[in-house]
């Protein structure tokens, strides 16, 4: 949203000694968080901790490993906060590289703990386990070319779409976020009508996820964000089994918009979301009745009720090419000529399709 | 130098610019318009010397009372060139019901009080403040606006946010005029002093619970009243700035966290149960929404000069209660 000095509030997390007159500074709601130090900060310690630990096979016989299949009785006296056990999973799953990328996000925000779109880096840390264990353990996803994204300012990555359910985005927000030095939080755009969903819209916006407006669009990239866009749209995430690998047409806004903040554009192949959740038809004249985008019937959907809905175990690879940099050839004005923003558009929907030809099994 | 007029200079957000232009050295005399007594704060700038606070008492709703003030030897005499029009607070008193013209109060006092500044020889400059509730809002839980988004003209909205477009579309209409700078200032949520919430009609007055549709939970802007009179401020004193800016702090906050951040509670309650109480016209101008925007403050950044000078933190207050509190940058 603003230009000027965005991360003044760098210090969010630091702590604020309370000023001799006046109100002091809690930076958390204590509605929902006791006052005190940040309970993130705090686990990261814990962590920390942990690793300067012997391993336990170096601990002293007497301590007994616990049993992991039940819920261990606790001692009245036991010094180990409430839900430790179920913390240390946690962290042991994310690891230290994790949590201090995570440590990373709250620069992104202002004070009250969100930003202009509503990203809300605690959502993101709560997260961030259920779509690891999807990254590393269900999709196992392998990548390359992550010297290809800026490591600073702003871009826009443009990738292949499908898969029925937006994995693809979240494979690739996760990934660049594990490789990227320093951390960068890609900002996917989501169609207009997940954005309207109950519960679906928050969700998405807590995780730094907007509507695909150009006002957003151009804000984010204003901002210095890394966007991540799917130009195919609802198109890509619908089209069926036999279109699978063949990208669909792509929209224009994403170019206009990258020629107006002059900044690169980083073709993105997906590969593996296409057979998560392949669409033998699509029965528009139900979705039409239904208000909904697409009625897809897979061979699992809707047979299986809403758990035919869960993606096939595919394994990802997400290949990131070389940035197209439009606007070092052609300045902002260029956004307005309705013929080289299509042609440009080509370009980018060409390199993506090279990719994804020269990436896929 | 300027003359400058002020209206509901009463009204918390009057008052804190009116402060703030008092101890503006720029500012060579300052009439404060209200429609009640002066408040007490006023009593030490009322006895200034050399004297150049005035405060006069006008109902500027009224046809004959605000025409009384403009033509009023006391604008004559003082020369006020700028005009700062504040918007009266709260939700229109009884907006059903007819003030002037069959308009409502605020659509009311904006047609009136920009009639007399293209009447008034004298004055040059109209500062006028809207809100940021008059822009569409479009499906998502946020979306960041810019002064040329789209504004909602939908049939269905309530009273109180036509009358916020009516105003708005008055003053826009005059952006451009040879006869008078016109500068339109978009607010999101005031936070004033002790933690208040000001042009927001879910969260002023009194707290009370509210509903919000189950499943959404709109995202706000924030801005400071303390940010507002300094807006209000590069807006008189930027000589070549004309038309709609939005202005907000940093910060911005779901609704449930700012209706708990001010003591009231945020009850979700299932959509069809939204639209039958809508329906049954109980919740009245405080109808929840689903959807939130934030404002896009480049265009001021850039052609006021306006950054905010203050951020907007829950903190704890002297009697101990969390609050929401400005704090200088």
């Amino acid at each position: 949203m603003s230009e000027g000095p965005r991360f003044v509030l760098d210090a969010v997390g630091d702590p604020v000694e309370p000023p001799a007159h006046g109100p002091t500074l809690l930076g958390h709601d204590p509605f929902s968080h006791p006052p005190g130090p940040d309970p993130f900060l705090a686990r990261l310690d814990e962590v920390l901790r942990d690793t300067a630990r012997p391993p336990p096979s170096e601990q002293p016989e007497t301590r007994q490993a616990p049993d992991r299949r039940r819920r261990q009785p606790r001692a009245l006296d036991d010094p180990e906060p409430a839900g430790h056990e179920r913390t240390r999973g946690v962290r042991r799953l994310l690891g230290e590289n994790v949590l201090r990328r995570l440590a990373t996000l709250d620069r992104l925000v202002s004070e009250t703990g969100y930003d202009a779109w509503g990203l809300e880096p605690e959502a993101v840390k709560s997260a961030l386990p259920f779509f690891l264990a999807l990254y590393r353990g269900w999709f196992r996803v392998k990548s390359e070319g992550h010297e290809h994204v800026p490591t600073e300012g702003a871009a826009v990555l443009a990738a292949n779409h499908a898969g029925l359910l937006p994995f693809d985005g979240a494979m690739t927000a996760v990934d660049l976020f594990l490789h990227t030095d320093p951390p960068r939080l890609a900002r996917a755009v989501v169609d207009r009508w997940a954005g309207g969903l109950p519960f679906v819209g928050v969700f998405l916006a807590r995780m730094g996820q907007v509507v695909g407006t150009r006002e957003n669009v151009a804000g984010l990239l204003r901002d210095q964000q890394l966007m991540l866009v799917f130009p195919e749209g609802m198109e890509g995430i619908r089209k069926p089994v036999t279109q699978r690998y063949r990208l669909q047409h792509f929209h224009v806004g994403f170019v206009e918009e990258a020629l107006r903040a002059a900044v690169p554009i980083v073709p993105t192949a997906i590969i593996g979301s296409e057979n998560q959740a392949p669409i033998l038809f699509d029965v528009k004249p139900l979705a039409r009745l239904l208000r909904l985008p697409t009625a897809p019937i897979t061979p699992t959907f809707p047979w299986l009720g809403p758990l035919g809905l869960l993606p096939y175990p595919v394994s990802y690879r997400i290949v990131y090419g070389e940035p197209l940099a439009f606007h070092e050839r052609f300045g902002p004005e260029a956004a307005d000529d309705a013929r080289l923003v299509r042609y440009l558009t080509q370009q980018v929907r060409r390199t993506v399709q090279r990719l994804v030809d020269r990436e896929r099994p | 130098m300027s003359r400058v007029l002020v209206t509901h200079a009463d009204q918390p957000l009057g008052l804190r610019i009116v402060k703030r232009l008092f101890h503006d050295p720029a500012i060579e005399s300052l009439l404060a318009v209200g429609e009640g007594r002066a408040p007490r704060s006023f009593a030490r700038f009322l006895a200034g010397e050399p004297p150049r606070f005035d405060y006069v008492r006008a109902d500027l709703a009224r046809h004959r009372a605000a025409s009384d003030l403009f033509h009023s030897g006391r604008v004559r005499e003082s020369g006020i060139d700028t005009v700062v029009h504040v918007p009266r607070h709260g939700a229109a008193p009884e907006p059903e019901r007819p003030v002037v013209s069959g308009l409502p109060v605020r659509t009311a006092e904006s047609r009136l009080v920009l009639q007399h500044c293209l009447e008034v020889p004298s004055i040059r400059h109209l500062v006028a403040l809207g809100s940021a509730c008059v822009y569409k809002l479009a499906s998502g839980n946020a979306a960041c606006v810019r002064e040329e988004s789209e504004l909602d003209l939908e049939p269905s909205i309530s009273a109180e946010r036509r009358a916020w477009i009516d105003a708005d579309m008055l003053f826009h209409a005059e952006v451009g005029s040879d006869r008078l700078r016109v500068v339109l200032l978009r607010l999101p949520s005031v936070v004033g002093d002790g933690g208040e919430v000001y042009l927001n009609a879910l969260l002023e007055g009194p707290p009370r619970p509210h509903l919000r549709p189950l499943g959404f939970d709109p995202l706000l802007s924030l801005i400071s009243d303390k940010d507002v009179a300094r807006g209000v401020q590069h807006a008189i004193h930027v000589q070549d700035a004309e038309g709609v800016f939005n202005l907000a702090a940093e910060e911005t906050l779901p609704l449930s966290r700012l209706a708990s951040w001010t003591g009231r509670s945020s009850i979700p309650v299932p959509g069809w149960a939204v639209r039958a109480l809508q329906g049954l016209g109980v919740l009245g101008d405080a109808a929840p929404r689903r959807f939130g925007i934030t404002l896009d403050t480049t265009r001021a950044r850039r052609e006021l000069g306006f950054q905010p000078g203050y951020h907007i933190a829950l903190a704890r207050g002297g009697d101990g209660r969390p609050r929401l509190e400005a704090t200088p940058l």
